[in-house]
Order: structure tokens, then sequence, then C-alpha cells
């Protein structure tokens, strides 16, 4: 009897909230035959645990907001290839009029991405490739690039010299090894030396162990070089506990408004290069494409370097 | 605490010693400290700092785990933890950071919100008979939505966005620092003064500390080993096996919301997606020290020597810089050998 009641207490409660959420999704509601003013563009976002990927769909949100023929419906994959994959069908059966995605992974999603440009539905793809050329435009940033400036930032800072502490990514992913590879270029040939290097796999609270190891192993080190400003952060607190964050520099990368440019604002990291989302500039050539203009086939998005100098003027473009 | 067993009638005297559970969940420990000692990174090991920084680093997964030796051996397994320590970590953080709340309020507040966590699996799981790895499941999930839920998606830190997009700089709590504060000071040769143990493993130490008391000198620990051992055999002997199994979740969900108290202190923010796989490793601490997966045997000793082994063995490989795959195998592997010398021989 309890049971019972349990169950139907528990069956209505899910009923309303399933109610409830299907409110606020626009997809959800009854699709009514729209003047061509009007475009619906579907964002599918493979990940918004991410606070990098949090701040893009922002980005995309606050953009399409100022142009009112522009009605988004974002989907987030959690992390998840085959529910991405689900969602872009799900977009193409809905219709849309265009497909923002920053996809997971290339192999699995290239073909459902593939058949929605059949469908004649044009694909904006952002931060990651896709196999082959089976899209519209793609707009990314070049890790490569980014960490080359900041080992070559470094290098001025410290006058050529000094020890480094490397603290990577996940390396098994594409951004981290990127972000490695460009810093070794950008060092090479000065007598940076890299003492101590760990994956801490993006995620603030390892980078603090790994710091922590690095700072009882290395009696001098002049520089730490994290691969995202989190990494950097919980670098600082480590160094600060020992007594030590004064001895060395902390260099950051992504420069997001809430973590990195808001670091180096405090003192606590001495610079952070930009990676940029390219939100903006995703609904910028949407915008085009809808309107039946010709859009680039790959857009490199600039990066920007925010240290004590420039972080006043809203950080300096890197050439 | 433990519940020695009688190893064989023919007893010899190494046979009787390492038929207790604790010698062989000491050994695995010794092996770690071994390695560590012949792998000591240049001497890093035998420095006062790593060893503080190694139970430092310990002390979260040690509170977690104590709550979940208690759910252990009454026979159940809480699979929530890791969530309800972000969304405790998120909780905290909101309300001290961005309420500015004294601590006075939001800790217990935190706690209480942790032990309800527990308490609704806990009477998921006694009430309406659910098992807990389901009920526990299902609050895994829904603790990870709450968390990201009341945080926005974001990370909770001192980096606050006003109504008008501008960003504002809070002051970090003053309670986030003394947890993140080491006590037993030292100076350096540089005069800076640093501390010999964290604040945290004192809260672990504490925490530790009560639960034994409780599991091994007061008679609702005996009703918990009774309903692990023989659930049937416990009511019968006017065990209320349904209040105690609630009150065991709800334990392990007031110390998954110190151990999420203590995250958001050391992160300085409350991050909805910490405690990932934590429930994970502490399980495994647990199964380290010797107590079983069954129930009805084992104790928060055992725990202790496990949190030491995991605890020290992550340091050992991180001051010497084990590329991330060859750390997972060894860990793999160590916690192999570890359970295997849990498993009794015929000796």
């Amino acid at each position: 009897m309890q049971r019972s009641y349990l169950f139907i207490l528990c069956s209505l409660a899910s009923c309303a909230l399933f109610l409830g959420c299907s409110k606020n999704d626009p997809s959800a509601a009854p699709t009514e035959k729209k003047a061509k003013s009007t475009f619906k563009v579907g964002m599918s976002q493979c990940n918004l645990g991410e606070p990098w990927r949090v701040e893009m769909n922002a980005q995309i949100k606050a953009a399409a907001e100022k142009h009112p023929n522009l009605q988004m419906v974002f989907k987030d994959a959690q992390n998840d290839t085959l529910k991405q994959r689900s969602h872009v069908e799900e977009f193409v059966s809905a219709g849309v009029d265009l497909l923002i995605i920053s996809p997971k992974e290339a192999q699995p999603l290239t073909e459902p991405v593939a058949k929605a440009m059949d469908a004649g539905i044009p694909v904006i793809v952002l931060d990651r490739r896709l196999l082959g050329d089976k899209y519209t435009c793609f707009i990314g940033a070049d890790n490569t690039k980014i960490g080359r400036a900041a080992g070559q930032w470094i290098v001025k800072k410290l006058n050529g010299k000094g020890k480094v502490v490397e603290l990577k990514g996940l390396m098994t992913s594409i951004p981290g090894q990127d972000r490695d590879r460009g810093f070794r270029e950008g060092i090479a040939g000065s007598n940076l030396e890299i003492t101590f290097d760990a994956d801490m796999k993006w995620l603030e609270p390892n980078a603090r162990q790994e710091m922590e190891s690095a700072l009882s192993r290395c009696p001098k080190i002049d520089c730490v070089y994290a691969h995202n400003d989190p990494g950097a952060h919980g670098a600082y607190l480590a160094a600060k506990q020992a007594g030590r964050e004064k001895e060395m520099i902390f260099v950051g990368i992504d420069a997001l408004p809430q973590e990195g440019v808001a670091y180096v604002k405090e003192g606590i990291l001495d610079a952070t290069f930009q990676y940029p989302t390219g939100g903006a500039e995703a609904i910028d050539i949407a915008l085009k494409i809808l309107n039946g203009e010709k859009a680039p086939k790959e857009i490199t998005l600039g990066s920007r370097l925010f240290d004590k100098e420039t972080i006043d003027q809203g950080g300096k473009e890197l050439q | 605490m433990s519940i020695p067993r009688r190893a064989s009638t023919t007893q010899s005297p190494f046979s009787t010693f390492w038929s207790v559970p604790a010698t062989r969940a000491l050994v695995a420990l010794v092996f770690v400290l071994l390695l560590g000692c012949v792998f000591n990174a240049n001497g890093a090991f035998f420095k006062i700092g790593t060893h503080r920084d190694a139970l430092r680093q310990a002390s979260v997964f040690g509170i977690l785990a104590c709550g979940m030796t208690v759910v252990i051996i009454s026979g159940g397994i809480d699979l929530a933890v890791g969530s309800v320590l972000a969304l405790v970590a998120v909780a905290f953080s909101l309300m001290s950071i961005h309420g500015g709340w004294s601590p006075f309020i939001a800790i217990p507040g935190a706690l209480l919100l942790g032990a309800i966590c527990g308490g609704v699996s806990g009477t998921v799981t006694a009430w309406f008979g659910i098992q807990p790895f389901i009920a526990t499941l299902a609050m895994m999930v829904f603790a990870r939505g709450l968390a990201k839920t009341i945080s926005g998606g974001t990370k909770v830190s001192t980096i606050i966005q006003s109504a008008d997009g501008q960003y504002r700089q809070a002051e970090v709590p003053g309670i986030f620092r003394f947890i993140d504060s080491s006590v037993l000071q030292t100076r350096n040769a540089a005069g800076h003064a640093t501390g010999n143990l964290a604040v945290v493993t004192i809260i672990f130490l504490v925490c530790a500390g009560l639960v034994w008391i409780v599991l091994a000198r007061h008679y609702w620990g005996r009703q918990v080993y009774a309903i692990g051992g023989n659930e049937e055999a416990a009511r019968l002997s006017g065990v209320s096996v349904r209040v105690t199994k609630i009150i065991a979740y709800a334990v392990s969900g007031l110390l998954a919301a110190v151990a999420g108290i203590c995250q958001a202190a050391q992160e300085q923010q409350g991050d909805p997606e910490a405690g990932i796989g934590y429930e994970l490793t502490a399980i495994a601490i647990v199964v380290i020290g010797g107590t079983t997966l069954a129930g009805g045997r084992g104790g928060l000793g055992l725990t202790l020597l496990g949190t030491l082994t995991i605890g020290y063995l992550e340091k050992i490989l991180s001051i010497n810089a084990v590329p991330e795959a060859s750390r997972l195998m060894l860990t793999g592997a160590i916690i192999i050998i570890a359970v295997l010398a849990q498993k009794r021989r015929k000796l």
C-alpha cells in the first residue's frame, strides 16, 4: 500500500518536473510555419561541464539576442558522443535553418553533420574539427600558436633562463598536446629548462597536488606554465602555502573573464593567454549565411595577451 | 574495532598474527612506504612537507571513506558521496562567499544538507526496500543535478558577476582560510613560517575518531555490525533495522558534507563538477583496509590504514612525476596486491 502511494507520488512529481522543463524548452513547443524573416538556429554543445563552454554558449546567446530574427535552441550533450549525434539528428528533423555544433570528437560526428548538410542545413563547426570538408564554416583557435606565444612571453620575462614547471592538461586530448608542443617550440633555443611536468587533467585540485610535489622536489622554480587558468590558480595556492609564491611567475591559458582575467587583475597570475570561444563570430557568420552571403570556409581566431601592463586596456592582440 | 576471526584450529604464532586484518592492511601500507623510500625523488619523500601534503590530499578521501565504512559494514554501499560533496561545496560557497553568512550558520546548514541527502537515500533503501546500489545511484545523479542548478552550472568562486555583467571580487571568507591553513609551524631558512599539519587532516582525524567510537564502543555501532552480518537475525533480536540503516546513510551524507566543506575551502570555490569518481576511491580505501563489501566485518581502524595506503601511493607517484598512463596501471596493480593480501590464506 505504502509503496503504491510512493509510486504514484513519484510519477506525479516527475510528470510535474517534465512539464516544468518543457515550458522552458522552445524545441518542445509546437513549431508553426514562420515567415522567412525569422530563423531557427540549433546549437549543439558537447559538454557544459567546462566553464569555457558555458562562456561559449553565453556569448552565442548574447550575440543572438541582438538579432530578434534569430531563434536559438541550445542542447548540451553532457560529454556523450552518441547523445550529441542524436541532438544533431533531432535538429535536422526539427528543420532548423542553421546548425552550430561544437563537436566532442571528429569521427562519430562527421556523418551526422554531413547528413544535415545533405538536408540543406548549413553547419558552422566551432572549436574542434570534423573529418573531411562537409561543413559550411569552421571557426577555431590555434592552441599550438597560443602555447608558442606563452613560451616566447616567458622567455622574454625571465631573460631567457630559468626553471619551469609545466602543468599539462589532459595529454590524451588534442588541446593539451598542442599547448605542450607550442610551448616547447616557444622556449626552444633559450636556456629555459622544464624541471617538472605533470598531467593535471585540467583540474584545479590535481594541479595543486602536482605543484606541491614540484615544490618539495625542486629547490628553485622560476615559472609555472599551466595549460589552463584554474591549473595556474591551483599552483599559486600550493606555492602560497609553502611561502614561495613570490619566487616564481604564474602563466595560464584561456582568459575567461571570471577566471584568468580576474586572477591577473588580482595579481595571482602574471599572464594569461585568451583561447577565444568564437561564440560571437559564429553568430556573425550565421547571419551572413542565412542572408545568402558567401561565408569563408575557415576562420582562425586570434588570441589576446592579458598581463599587468595590458589588463586595463582589455588585453593585447597577439600577432 | 574489527571482529577477529579464528584462522585455524592449530595456530602457529604467525598465522595468529596474520589472521588479524589490521596486520594485513599494515603490510600494504608498509609496502607503499617502502616504495616511497626507494623512489624518493632526490630525497623529497623524506621532507616533512611532503608528508603534510600527502596527508592533506588523503584527508578528503579519508573523510568520505569513514562514512563509507559505516554504510559498508551495515551491508550497503553509498555511491552518492562524491555528488553530495559537490552539492555541499557549492552550497557552502554560496552561503559563505556570496551570502557572506557567518560560519556558525553556514557550517551547520551545509552539514544538515549532507545529512538530509544521506537520510533520503537511507530512507529509500530501508523503508521501500530499494537496493542501496540503485537508491544511492539515484541520489548521486540527483545531487549532481541539484549542485549544477543552484550554482548555475559554473564554479561559485570569489569572482562574482553582478547584474550589469561586470565582475567584482569578493574576499575569501576567513573560515576558508582557516580550514586550508596548517598548524605546528616551523620556520624555514628564509624565515617563512609553514605549518606541518593541515587543518583538514585534523578534521579527518576527528571524524575518524568519532566514527571509531560509535562503531566500536557504542551499542548503535554493534547494531550496524549485526545488520550487516545477518539482517534477519538482527531484526529478530530486536534491532530496529530500518532506523539503524537510515542513520547509517545519514552519517555517510554528513561526512560527505564535511568533505565538501574541506574541498570548497581548499579550492576557494564551490565547483559543481568536484568529486566525480571520489566515491570509487572511498570504496577502494575501505576495501584495501580489509572491510568486506559483504558487510558485518571490518572497522574504522582498517579504513585509516587504507586511507594512508592510497594517499601515500598517490603522493609517491606524484613526486616522481610518473606519467598519467603508468599511474593508472600502477594504482590498479597495487589495489589488487593490497586486496590479495587481505584475502585470508590457509597458512
